[in-house]
């Protein structure tokens, strides 16, 4: 027992906590590309380039590189901006999974979410799948139109097709969509 | 109010898992169907397909007599499901209830109140509320133990609160890591293992002295937490990396083993560990002596809770 006396001392700092409701919801997105997993991982995998593949990017900064622990900073084409951190990196798998940090209902309409990209290979070429798990924007039981589990749906749905659509472009070599 | 009656018994109804008991034979596995609104037996005397109860149950808790009570967070609701299969009531609950957790003798509940961050106690039968108490932010994981202690995750509060269940007076609250949500008490209930979903790891609380014995890291968002019947390994679930961690009780790292995708809730019966995959919708079976997953078995969608009742509990019931 003596080495538990001797473990990490508490983190105590008062972080204003995510709220987030009760029921969880999905997004999950596909897209097959005609080109090599390893030509898609080599533009998808950089956590920070998401900025020369989305569409709905203006653009994109990223600190800590392609560890855990890395963040980057997206700012959507509509003015909002996503504070996203690195949870996992693998490349010999090719997949990545990142979580949100502060909400910000402009960008998108969530209160929270986690997310996983992967590439597999598909006859020939990839398949990309890109998967998550979020939390509507407004987590009480009456939440208005605009952020309830539906809202949430439709612009998770829509901002990783969008995505998936402008990285299939890019890796094809073709004009983004 | 019944404080000796709430003070007796043994039973260790937790949110996501229920601590594995001293009964022998087979124990019914019980997952919640979060999406699809149903609730499930999987073990393998599966009897009748499962139960619809509609608008999302989330929490899910096994009384003695082996009732389950499920919270509907959406629908202000707390439906409970009786040993034969059928619902037996739904009861109305002014808020939205989350975490649930039943008194040892099966006729109280502790509900937490997600979005007001209360804690209430509730008659089982008539859904009556007793008593209220404010506590921390978005209550999660609840527990009672054998004291008759309410042990209250504040994922919102990055702590524990350990209430009375009698008064629901606030008797501690311990600081843990970021955003707490599952609760596991070991089986002789020493110890009260608390997994923080942001921090990525796992508080050891010693339950007698209530203070913090260590906190170790667990896998990333650990979701579920649960012991094996000696309580010699604790099984984490970690959401995001779709595996589960098994620590032993000196907390080092024994194993990771792959499940589905976005596993949340876990239970162990005899050797084996269910775990609820949410996003996979389906539910793996994890063999405890091989650590290695088994079979995995399709669920209605959206699983998040699993609960054990232990065999003994419902030969009883039937009789």
């Amino acid at each position: 027992m003596r080495r538990f006396l001797t473990m990490l001392p508490l983190a105590l700092a008062a972080t204003a906590a995510l709220a987030h409701g009760p029921t969880p919801q999905k997004v999950e997105q596909t897209v097959t590309v005609a080109a090599s997993p390893a030509a898609v991982w080599k533009v998808l995998g950089d956590f920070s380039g998401i900025g020369t593949w989305h569409p709905d990017v203006a653009g994109s900064e990223g600190s800590g590189g392609n560890r855990e622990g890395a963040t980057r900073k997206v700012t959507l084409r509509n003015g909002g901006t996503l504070d996203e951190g690195l949870d996992e990196w693998k490349a010999e798998a090719m997949t990545y999974s990142y979580r949100m940090g502060e909400p910000d209902l402009k960008a998108l309409p969530v209160s929270s979410y986690s997310a996983t990209v992967t590439v597999v290979p598909d006859g020939a070429g990839a398949k990309v799948s890109w998967i998550g798990r979020f939390y509507r924007g407004d987590t009480g039981n009456e939440p208005p139109e605009e952020l309830s589990d539906e809202a949430g749906r439709r612009a998770m749905n829509r901002y990783f097709a969008d995505g998936l659509k402008g990285l299939k472009a890019k890796v094809e070599g073709k004009a983004a969509p | 109010m019944k404080p000796a009656r709430a003070r007796s018994g043994a039973l260790l109804a937790l949110l996501l898992c229920l601590a594995p008991a001293a009964g022998r034979g087979e124990d019914a596995i019980f997952v919640a169907s979060q999406e699809a609104g149903a609730v499930t037996r999987i073990d393998a005397d599966p009897g009748t397909g499962p139960v619809l109860l509609g608008a999302g149950p989330a929490g899910l808790a096994a009384a003695a007599d082996g009732t389950l009570y499920l919270t509907h967070p959406d629908a202000a609701a707390i439906t409970a499901v009786g040993p034969d299969g059928r619902i037996a009531r739904r009861l109305q609950f002014r808020g939205q209830p989350f975490g649930i957790a039943v008194s040892a003798d099966g006729t109280r509940l502790f509900v937490g109140d997600w979005q007001a961050g209360t804690l209430s106690r509730i008659d089982a039968q008539s859904g009556a509320v007793e008593a209220v108490a404010e506590i921390g932010r978005e209550p999660a994981g609840l527990v009672t133990d054998v004291a008759g202690r309410v042990f209250a995750a504040e994922r919102g509060g990055d702590s524990l609160a350990i209430l009375d269940g009698v008064t629901l007076e606030l008797r501690a609250r311990l600081p843990v890591g970021r955003a707490p949500f599952a609760l596991a008490l070991s089986p002789d209930g020493d110890r009260l293992y608390v997994g923080n979903v942001r921090s990525n790891d796992l508080t050891v609380i010693d339950t007698r002295l209530l203070t913090v014995l260590a906190t170790v890291p667990a896998g990333r968002s650990p979701y579920g937490i649960a012991t094996s019947r000696d309580g010699g390994e604790i099984l984490v679930t970690n959401q995001e990396a779709g595996s589960v961690s098994v620590l032993d009780r000196s907390l080092a790292l024994r194993g990771r083993i792959p499940v589905g995708r976005y596993p949340e809730g876990v239970a162990v019966a005899g050797h084996r560990a269910y775990v609820a995959n949410w996003f996979s919708n389906d539910v793996s079976v994890i063999d405890l002596d091989e650590h290695r997953e088994i079979e995995r078995r399709r669920v209605p969608e959206g699983p998040r809770a699993v609960v054990a009742v232990p065999a003994p509990v419902r030969a009883e019931a039937a009789r």
